[in-house]
């Protein structure tokens, strides 16, 4: 990602962003073309004011949307990078598990939202315990797997050297599981937050989801649309960020 | 006994374990009333009275996905080479594309909504997602053709045009075959909320309907087939994709 | 400095299970061979003759199906086990996240002992990597790598040195270049060293003794006691008795039917 110093940041910044910004003026000249209501559509701008007029509810909801992300992205890769290692020293556990869990993490799981919101109660923690699950499963197949490719040759060595198990997962197995669990991460990054949402719009608690949902019943469309641009600058950011983590984790860890 | 078999021996026996317990929690109620046994809901989902229903439905969401992907893909794939052929163009079509991918889907569903039909919105949502993978995919895909490969096309006295029909797109096939089977998951979850924006049938709907009236069999049902077909779909694009490394890889 | 030991091994066969066949495969068939304490031997022989699977044997990497292998007495397995092997692969296997310090620090960290810095630092010394101690090795070329690895396999004075095709995968000048310092690196300790490799002229440039298998099942075909004296200059490659030796050596390589009697020199 190199810039092109010297170069006018106006130039630069139309050179990002001419198809975000096509959008946006795509979308502003068809709500005004077609004279929409407010309510059915409004306009990027009126949602911009929206936004800036009434920061507090956003942020409210922003805050604890976003808590539960992080904490359920951090609790999902913790233990499904634990249950990994604690595979890895059992064949026998490995090969319990990793074919269920692969098959469980191309699961769609908007469809297990609802089963899961029935089994454990339709609040917070609920939407806490989708996003660990959702990402759980990724974090355990890719640090599975990433746990198992050292560089060639390197068990070998550590044979020959004589190294005790844990001494071979704490220098060899895990330093060469990072690019995975990395790439693990990037993906549980945007599905945490989008996944949160979800389930805060079918089960009504709180957060981005619900104030969408609650705000588009009661048809105050700008707010809802202000609620979705909320949680996609976050998304992108958030995708951003993992890819910026992801380059660094493989530059350090090969 | 080979490891080759010790393994697919050990991952049926996971799975095994897990249909048992499941069984086993459902019988006991250890999971209240919201987790029936596996059985109750294989027994429905074997019921005739109940089979068109579920085909109904199954039908519907399928239908759906196949259009957003081919919607999806078609869009990627015209991204991903305009921005390939007019390099300028590259930095703003990541952006934008990454930017349409993060819209949440369930804002999506209000904006088709307006934008198209009913009946329209679930395939244009499942096409977000197909487009943002597709267009990721084929990117990198075209970049896969060595500096060897493009000198020997411009000793050959072969034009831009040329060199990209006969060289750099055949190199992406099978990163688009890639892209096209990690889509999968993504275009059904998508099919299945943009469902929840007014269209009339499909396993979204199935879902919605079995959660608001507390038909607890019913919403095990409806996921079980949202998970059946998420799995069958995915064994068959990755043998697409396989397919493809072996011809273009 | 611990003394090296001796590598005996007697009367060693290496039997490998096949799908399909009920005998499976015999890569290595009642081959004896004794290596003195600081003696360098390089066993050659055309490939799939079974001496990787020899090598393998004495770094405690697998079991003989028949027969023995000892290191100075005890089993390989534990030879290893107190951290007393050295061994240098054709694939370097140096960590890519560790820089070529501590690559080479590797193996106190593993054996649980002090690093010993001065240690290290004689050691990328005598293989002419100062510069590069805190570079990755993906910043370094070939040849490069695999001096890091020979450092390695000598940091915490093994008793043996087992050396795989380390210079197999480099181009035939940086081969001569590694060889004349490995001489030079080697003389340093004069550990008990079994060189596997393809080349006659390294095997007769580098080794006190050069042996040679038959393909498989792999047995010795033929012992030759390298004549020139140490140390020896790059000069001698292209001397007559060189030359001579050589011929002999290619000649037994590529005999079809194997003479079972080993003749010296």
């Amino acid at each position: 990602m190199e810039r092109a110093s010297g170069r006018p940041l106006l130039l630069r910044l139309v050179e990002d962003y001419w198809g975000i910004l096509l959008l946006l003026l795509g979308w502003q000249l068809w709500v005004v073309l077609n004279r929409f209501n407010p309510i059915v559509m409004p306009t990027p701008v009126a949602v911009l004011g929206d936004l800036v007029a009434y920061p507090m509810v956003y942020v409210q909801s922003v805050g604890i949307t976003l808590a539960v992300a992080v904490f359920g992205l951090i609790a999902g890769m913790a233990v499904g990078t634990g249950l990994a290692v604690a595979a890895w020293f059992s064949a026998v556990a490995s090969g319990l598990l990793n074919p269920l869990t692969i098959l469980f993490s191309s699961v769609p799981v908007v469809a297990l939202i609802p089963v899961i919101a029935r089994l454990l109660g339709y609040d917070t923690s609920t939407v806490l315990a989708i996003v660990v699950i959702i990402t759980f499963f990724p974090s355990f197949v890719f640090a599975s797997s990433g746990l198992r490719s050292p560089p060639p040759g390197s068990e070998d060595l550590f044979r020959v050297l004589g190294a005790s198990r844990l001494s071979v997962l704490w220098r060899l197995a895990l330093p060469a599981a990072m690019p995975n669990l990395a790439i693990a991460f990037k993906l549980a990054a945007a599905h945490a937050i989008l996944a949160a949402m979800v389930a805060e719009f079918l089960m009504g608690t709180s957060g981005l989801g619900y104030l969408f949902a609650k705000t588009k019943s009661d048809f105050q469309t700008e707010q809802a649309f202000g609620a979705s641009a909320v949680a996609t600058v976050i998304s992108a950011t958030a995708f951003l960020l993992a890819g910026w983590v992801e380059k660094r984790v493989r530059e350090r860890y090969g | 006994m080979s490891a080759g078999r010790w393994n697919v021996l050990l991952g049926a026996l996971g799975i095994a374990l897990f249909l048992v317990l499941w069984e086993v929690i459902g019988r006991l109620g250890l999971g209240g009333i919201s987790w029936p046994p596996l059985s109750a809901v294989l027994e429905m989902l074997a019921d005739d009275s109940k089979w068109a229903l579920f085909q109904r439905a199954l039908a519907a969401t399928l239908q759906e996905t196949a259009l957003g992907y081919i919607w999806g893909t078609a869009a990627g794939l015209g991204l991903a080479t305009v921005a390939h052929l007019v390099p300028p163009l590259r930095r703003g079509s990541d952006r934008l594309a990454a930017v349409l991918n993060s819209v949440p889907s369930i804002a999506l569903g209000p904006i088709f909504l307006v934008l198209l039909s009913r009946d329209s919105t679930p395939a244009a949502v499942s096409s977000i997602h197909v487009f943002f993978i597709v267009f990721v995919s084929v990117s990198s895909g075209l970049q896969r053709a060595t500096p060897a490969h493009r000198d020997l096309f411009a000793v050959l006295g072969a034009d831009r045009l040329k060199r990209f029909r006969r060289l750099e797109l055949p190199a992406a096939l099978p990163a688009l075959a890639s892209g096209l089977r990690l889509a999968w998951p993504a275009a059904l979850i998508g099919a299945i909320i943009g469902e929840w924006f007014g269209a009339s049938r499909g396993i979204g709907i199935l879902i919605i309907n079995a959660m608001q009236n507390f038909q607890i069999v019913l919403l095990w049902c409806a996921v079980l087939l949202a998970v059946g077909a998420s799995l069958l779909f995915y064994g068959l694009l990755t043998l697409l994709e396989r397919g493809a490394y072996a011809r273009f890889g | 400095m611990l003394a090296s030991a001796t590598i005996s091994i007697d009367r060693a066969s290496k039997r490998f299970a096949l799908a399909g066949s009920s005998e499976g495969v015999l890569a290595l068939s009642e081959l004896s061979l004794e290596i003195a304490p600081g003696e360098f031997v390089a066993i050659l022989g055309p490939s799939g003759c079974g001496k990787s699977t020899l090598l393998r044997l004495v770094a405690s990497l697998d079991q003989p199906s028949g027969g023995s292998v000892s290191i100075g007495g005890a089993a390989p397995g534990l030879v290893s086990g107190r951290h007393a092997l050295g061994v240098a692969f054709q694939d370097h296997a140096l960590l890519p996240w560790l820089s070529i310090h501590d690559n080479i620090a590797l193996p106190f960290r593993i054996a649980g002992r002090r690093v010993d810095e001065a240690a290290i630092a004689r050691l990328i010394e005598l293989v002419g990597l100062a510069r590069f101690a805190t570079a990755r090795p993906r910043q370094l070329s070939g040849g490069m790598r695999q001096r890091a690895s020979i450092a390695r396999a000598l940091v915490l004075d093994p008793e043996v040195l087992l050396l795989d095709e380390p210079f197999g995968a480099l181009d035939a000048v940086t081969r001569r270049q590694m060889n004349v310092e490995l001489q030079r690196i080697w003389s340093e300790r004069q550990i008990t060293t079994m060189l596997i490799t393809h080349s006659v002229d390294e095997a007769l440039f580098l080794a006190d003794r050069v042996v040679v298998m038959s393909g498989r099942p792999g047995r010795i075909v033929r012992e030759v006691t390298v004549p020139f004296a140490r140390p020896r200059a790059p000069a001698v490659m292209r001397s007559e008795a060189f030359h001579h030796l050589v011929d002999d050596l290619t000649a037994a390589l590529e005999m079809p039917d194997p003479d079972s009697s080993p003749s010296a020199g």
